[in-house]
């Protein structure tokens, strides 16, 4: 194999989404291990907020979620900070090696407001359920934590919400199909790739370089940032998307990312599960309403904006605009959040219990159920995908029966 | 790459748009051809890789070819 054709297939072409997903998993589950916490990012984009409160003079390191997410040392200073360094770095190599970068303009005005009013109630509802589709979801999970199953399960329902929502008349644009008699010629810009390319590649090369040294002075941080580095990298060369793991189930009937991700976890989870037997401690959160109403909005939110805290990452160095609107009111929702939670969290939150599946059902029962459960969602998208495709049928066939 | 053979009769231009509507747009437009005829999906949006392919042939139509050139992906759908 020629380094062309290493090049092409491997870097330039987008990887499968299964296989990417399922070392997502095994990466998140050594990545525990390794650091005692899990991959999660909204917690530390409500830091970033809190340092902009900071900046502005306001004390938010007095208030309540603060002091439970803790704000003190910089974004360089923090296994989540460095973690998500990292994770912009491979998601900004994976798309030049690909001259995956442009920028791409919303078409409309309308595109702006859903992203930001969709990011702001996603950023909300994440940090009132204690995660987003990673700490709530594909890494809260296989943490055993009952909250996460809440959350997952509001989420789908939040999103069934979002996907009806958006697709009504007043976020369709126009598209017109053109009649045309020739394909449109592609042309890439060779010397544009090449010079992408490369760039790539130097950013790939001097974060990892940054990394590794950091890992001998600090090896959670330093191994933390080449964690980042790893899931930004997967993450947007397979374009992992949990919204659409959801919102695609509804909209098109399509599966391959909700049963990759339900995967995922299972492989994560036995992992996890390991660590734990050795000693370390799970992270586990109130299962509470917040859990529930956390996930209702989250899941609307996602589907209105069209990307996840995760998601919008990889699109926003993509150079696509919309995902800037996305990231921004994620941050401003999550901090709206922070303002408000010593008022709301004793009636949806902190009065109840932190449920560790695991203690409740002992360890080897805690394990069996989690499998159980996951075996089931994976049971329910499978009819659920038959159900869709079978009523699309029918609906195809009606009017055949019917010559009018 | 010459395929002569597949020359599209209609072209959806979804350049700036993001998901779901590619993909939603490219399931709407495929019931105005006719059968045999090729429809071309042009789109800047990344994530489309994942949807358009599978979301046409789970709903009964060939995907003939997909081309990624940069940022600009091209897709040829026969109904």
């Amino acid at each position: 194999m020629t380094w062309q054709d290493f090049k092409t297939h491997y870097l330039v072409r987008f990887w499968a989404p299964l296989p990417a997903v399922l070392a997502a998993g095994v990466l998140s589950a050594y990545y525990f291990g390794i650091t005692g916490t899990f991959w999660a990012v909204t917690g530390e984009f409500t830091r970033w907020g809190g340092h902009l409160l900071q900046l502005a003079g306001y004390h938010p390191e007095t208030w309540g979620y603060f002091q439970l997410i803790h704000l003190e040392g910089t974004p360089l200073t923090r296994i989540d900070g460095v973690m998500i360094i990292g994770m912009f770095a491979g998601c900004l190599s994976a798309a030049l090696w690909a001259n995956n970068v442009k920028l791409r303009l919303p078409r409309h005005r309308i595109r702006i407001v859903q992203a930001l009013a969709g990011g702001i109630i996603a950023g909300f509802g994440a940090r009132l359920a204690m995660g987003c589709n990673l700490a709530a979801f594909f890494t809260g999970i296989p943490q055993f934590s009952l909250h996460a199953w809440f959350f997952a399960l509001a989420t789908a329902a939040g999103s069934y919400f979002g996907a009806r929502f958006t697709l009504l008349p007043m976020f369709r644009l126009p598209v017109k199909l053109q009649k045309i008699d020739q394909a449109m010629p592609l042309q890439q810009d060779a010397n544009q790739a090449r010079r992408r390319f490369r760039l790539g590649m130097v950013i790939f090369l001097a974060f990892m370089a940054w990394a590794v040294s950091q890992s001998f002075s600090a090896p959670k941080l330093g191994l933390a940032a080449l964690f980042g580095l790893a899931f930004g990298l997967l993450i947007e060369r397979a374009q992992i998307c949990f919204t659409s793991a959801f919102r695609d189930l509804w909209i098109t009937g399509r599966s391959q990312m909700a049963k990759a991700i339900i995967l995922g976890m299972a492989v994560s989870a036995i992992g996890i599960y390991s660590y734990i037997q050795l000693g370390a401690a799970p992270k586990i959160m109130w299962a509470g309403p917040n859990a529930v109403l956390g996930g209702l909005m989250f899941g609307f939110g996602i589907v209105l904006a069209g990307g996840c805290e995760t998601g919008w990452m990889y699109r926003a160095v993509e150079g696509q605009v919309h995902f800037w609107w996305v990231g921004i009111g994620n941050i401003i929702g999550a901090t709206l959040l922070a303002v408000c939670w010593d008022d709301i969290a004793p009636v949806v939150a902190t009065n109840f219990d932190k449920v560790n599946l695991l203690a409740v059902f002992g360890p080897q029962g805690g394990l069996l159920l989690t499998y159980l459960m996951l075996a089931m969602s994976f049971g329910a998208i499978l009819l659920w995908e038959r159900r869709f495709f079978a009523s699309k049928a029918s609906a195809r066939t009606a009017p055949a029966q019917n010559p009018a | 790459m010459n395929k002569p053979s597949l020359i599209p009769s209609y072209r959806l231009d979804m350049t700036g748009e993001p998901c779901p509507y590619p993909a939603v747009a490219t399931l709407e437009a495929m019931p105005n051809l006719s059968h045999g005829e090729i429809l071309e999906v042009v789109t800047d949006c990344p994530q489309s890789i994942n949807s358009i392919p599978l979301d046409a042939r789970n709903h009964g139509y060939e995907v003939l070819d997909i081309q990624q050139d940069g940022p600009t992906i091209r897709y040829l759908i026969r109904r």
